[in-house]
């Protein structure tokens, strides 16, 4: 067969309908990958738009805008938003993407697994919001401290629809992180061993164990309050046995290993984009690799830190003091090989590493204040404070967005096939970057002269109305930021320069096959040769006997997970609307729950069951997934 | 750009495939990592009921939970699970049969477990009750939460039962593979039982006689 007729023929197998129908039913990481990542934009945009509002409300004192109910009702949904549906989704939206096309493998291990975790996402985030279109949004911030969500503070559905979203989001996670596990530990590349991984798949693979371990204490919460709201039990009742201080210690025991879920893989992307343009490979790999995954492992010991101001004894807060003081050891070792990275290298700076520098700065600011909290007297002293609103967003917005931003200019050109322009994207980058240091920076002042956060307003005099002013305007200029990135997007993906394969001449696998990909990646599937495969020497597409075309069926080479050796091939199914389907009758089924249609539960119970059978059904091809 | 990394000892070869076998244990690994973070979800409900417990003087331990139904619920699971084991190693020497066979008795075993923890619940529910205090809001929702990995497990065993023949043993695949997928909930399912026992009954007996 010519190559003409071979890609013909893996087009055929591999291509989803350009239908209404193939829209619904592609199984492709791919499509997937990017409705993942315009979902959690929006979803960035409505958080936004809401922490904009916020900020209208404070930049003058006794401001009238947002009563306090709405006040309160906004800041739980910005951080909501933020939190769940934004920041980790935008995430595993580039994994999706990105993961097979590094280990050089055709999809995911479970394509329908992941077509399913997307659409239960998008009706998870669905599902939170009903309650703000019915006028009931929840109102008690988003770490949901009970006794205000329980019933007689929170009457409303509201609180009902975000435990019940929260729980379907968990589901949809879940399912993400055992399929991000199976793929990058049995579908990598012959010769990809693990000591040959990129990066971006050990932070990955990390957090994916982490939401094994970490989610299921915000089900048992989520269903705890649920339970006591709407089936009158007694777990967080002081007057009938139960505790509060249960539901600040199973949030954070998810709490704070979610940190690292949002924060892990864009280190990951950090240790991919900063060697591409410092043109070396990275210092200290296996330092950095290491740490990545102590970082999710220390994640559990530290989640006491958030509750020093509860109560406790003096070796229980000692003890997680000393645990979250050396977590920031493993970060550092990230930051210094970065820095050494960038040092022994010669940066090119781009759009991209404009991103990536500033991150690392932010990074080692929102470390520097997260360890002042850590000491329990300071800790004391800011708790509930604008201090710990600026640390938060430090970390989460210096370590989450800023990479996301670099990980759009460095691959959205594989995406799209076409690049970003670079003189609009550097401006993006400083107007986001000193509009975010004007918001933030000042909360270190405000906090430590004794601004309460989550209040909705504040008496004039108090030596707070310029400095809130000054944020108010920081964000507004980290808002215009943003917007001239998405105004980038858009003229980029008509107007943009042609990518090609390799515009950044990075080395990672990805960058091996044409922009945008083809829905099969490559024609021949590669054999890994070491730590860079395009930096090296070795083809990783020769195939001089066409053994690794694979074109007979839905293929892709199953690897053992320590060496990469070639096993055997994996039968990838084709596209369904089953998990839509899936998705659908569980979205039925919770929002049933938060009015007790108990037949409604009942019929969306057993259709989800049967819908189940028929997706596990194998087939005489030995598809799975 | 230049090679910057070559590694030439390690340099693997363009060959072929070894085989053309297809792969059929990432359903395995699926059910492998489904059940850990179940697992993780009853550890913290342990973990709450130990935190909840702990120095709370309304805590009812004065009529703790009788063993005369949580034990033999315990030994029908053990045999439920001895039977499956067997049942599968039936279905790796394709006697079909017999394996299915073993389901339908762990099918009917589990519906007696179920039947066997109604009458528990029953008698417990004379003391306390889901909605009496904290502590039975515990423990319901633990028995419950296992109740219900039960009955999703009696599903699995119907679905591998109606599995026809021929896709139990397609000639490019062990024959077994969906059965064992399911055994391997069926011991997630004994092991989680054990632990309850141990910490929700065997404990407040114990400490009741001490």
């Amino acid at each position: 067969m010519s190559k003409e007729q071979v890609e013909q023929r893996l087009t055929q197998l591999w291509e989803s309908p350009k239908t209404l129908w193939g829209a619904l039913a592609t199984v492709d990481h791919k499509t997937l990958g990017k409705r993942y990542i315009a979902t959690a934009i929006t979803f960035l945009i409505i958080g936004g738009v809401e922490a904009l509002m916020m900020r209208l409300q404070l930049a003058k004192p006794n401001q009238a805008l947002l009563g306090p109910e709405m006040y309160d009702q906004i800041f739980t949904m910005h951080g909501t938003t933020m939190i769940w549906w934004y920041a980790s989704p935008i995430l595993s939206g580039f994994a999706v993407f990105l993961v097979p096309l590094m280990i050089g493998a055709r999809d995911m291990a479970f394509p329908r697994l992941n077509a399913f975790t997307y659409w239960t996402y998008l009706l998870s985030g669905l599902l939170l919001y009903v309650g703000p279109c019915l006028g009931q949004a929840p109102h008690a911030g988003w770490f949901a401290y009970v006794p205000y969500t329980l019933r007689p503070y929170s009457p409303a559905h509201g609180t009902d629809f975000f435990n019940l979203a929260l729980i379907l989001l968990t589901i949809s996670t879940t399912g993400g992180a055992i399929n991000f596990i199976v793929t990058i530990m049995r579908l990598r590349a012959p010769g990809m061993s693990v000591n040959r991984m990129p990066l971006f798949l050990y932070s990955t693979l990390t957090t994916s164990w982490v939401t094994i371990f970490g989610l299921p204490p915000l089900t048992a919460a989520n269903v705890f309050v649920e339970l006591d709201r709407r089936w009158h039990t007694h777990f967080f009742d002081t007057a009938h046995g139960g505790n509060p201080l249960l539901w600040q210690h199973l949030f954070w025991m998810f709490g704070h290993p979610w940190v690292y879920i949002v924060f892990l893989p864009a280190t990951g992307m950090l240790s991919m984009i900063i060697p591409t343009f410092a043109r070396r490979p990275i210092v200290g790999y296996p330092y950095v690799a290491i740490s990545t995954v102590l970082t999710g492992l220390v994640g559990f010991g530290v989640w006491v830190h958030h509750m020093f101001a509860v109560g406790m004894s003096h070796m229980t807060m000692s003890f997680f003091s000393a645990a979250s003081m050396t977590i920031s050891i493993f970060t550092a070792v990230q930051v210094f090989a970065w820095i050494a990275t960038m040092w022994r290298g010669k940066p090119v700076l781009t759009s991209s590493m404009h991103f990536a520098v500033g991150s690392v700065a932010l990074l080692i600011i929102g470390g520097l204040n997260g360890i002042f909290t850590a000491v329990i007297p300071v800790d004391w002293q800011v708790t509930d404070t604008y201090f710990v609103v600026s640390h938060l967003h430090y970390v989460l917005v210096g370590i989450n967005m800023f990479p996301v931003f670099a990980a759009f200019y460095y691959w959205l050109p594989k995406m799209t096939g076409r690049m970003m322009h670079e003189a609009l994207g550097k401006v993006s980058f400083w107007v986001m970057f000193v509009g975010f240091n004007f918001t933030f920076f000042p909360m270190h002042v405000l906090g430590i002269e004794g601004m309460p956060r989550r209040i909705y307003t504040y008496a004039p005099n108090l030596g707070w109305d310029w400095v809130n002013m000054m944020i108010t305007i920081g964000a507004f200029t980290l808002a215009l930021g943003i917007l001239l990135s998405i105004i980038n997007f858009f003229w980029s993906v008509k107007h943009g320069q042609v990518a090609g394969n390799n515009p950044w001449f990075a080395d990672s696998m990805e960058w091996s096959i044409e922009s945008p990909p083809k829905p099969y990646g490559s024609i021949h599937l590669p054999t890994i040769a070491s730590r860079h495969p395009l930096w090296d020497e070795h083809d990783e597409e020769k195939d001089p006997n066409n053994q690794r075309i694979l074109d007979q069926a839905r293929l892709t080479f199953t690897t053992t997970w320590l060496d990469a050796d070639y096993v055997a091939l994996a039968s990838i199914p084709e596209d369904t609307i089953l998990p839509l389907l899936l998705a659908l009758g569980m979205f039925v089924l919770l929002g049933a729950l938060v009015y007790q249609l108990l037949w409604v539960v009942l019929g969306a119970g057993i259709f989800s069951l049967l819908i189940t059978g028929i997706w596990l059904w194998p087939t005489s091809e030995g598809q799975i997934g | 750009m230049t090679p910057v990394f070559t590694d030439e000892s390690t340099h693997i070869e363009h060959a072929p495939p070894p085989v053309q076998r297809i792969d059929d244990t990432r359903g395995t690994y699926g059910m492998l990592l489904f059940i850990l973070t179940e697992a993780m979800l009853f550890v913290f409900m342990f973990f709450s009921y130990y935190y909840v417990e702990k120095g709370n003087e309304r805590w009812r331990v004065e009529e703790p939970p009788k063993l005369h139904y949580a034990l033999p619920q315990l030994g029908v699971l053990a045999l439920a699970c001895l039977l499956m084991w067997w049942g599968q190693k039936q279905a790796v020497q394709r006697k079909a049969f017999t394996a299915r066979t073993m389901l339908i008795a762990t099918i009917i075993l589990g519906l007696g477990y179920l039947t066997l923890g109604y009458l528990d619940d029953l008698e417990h529910q004379l003391h306390v009750g889901p909605r009496t205090d904290a502590y039975g809001s515990i423990f319901y929702t633990i028995t419950t939460v296992h109740a219900g990995h039960l009955i999703l497990g009696i599903l699995m065993c119907f679905w591998v039962l109606f599995l026809p023949r021929s896709k139990w043993e397609p000639v490019e695949r062990p024959p077994h593979r969906p059965y064992y997928n399911v055994l391997l909930y069926w011991y997630f399912l004994a092991v989680v039982w054990a632990a309850t026992v141990a910490i929700l009954y065997i404990g407040p007996n114990v400490y009741n006689a001490l």
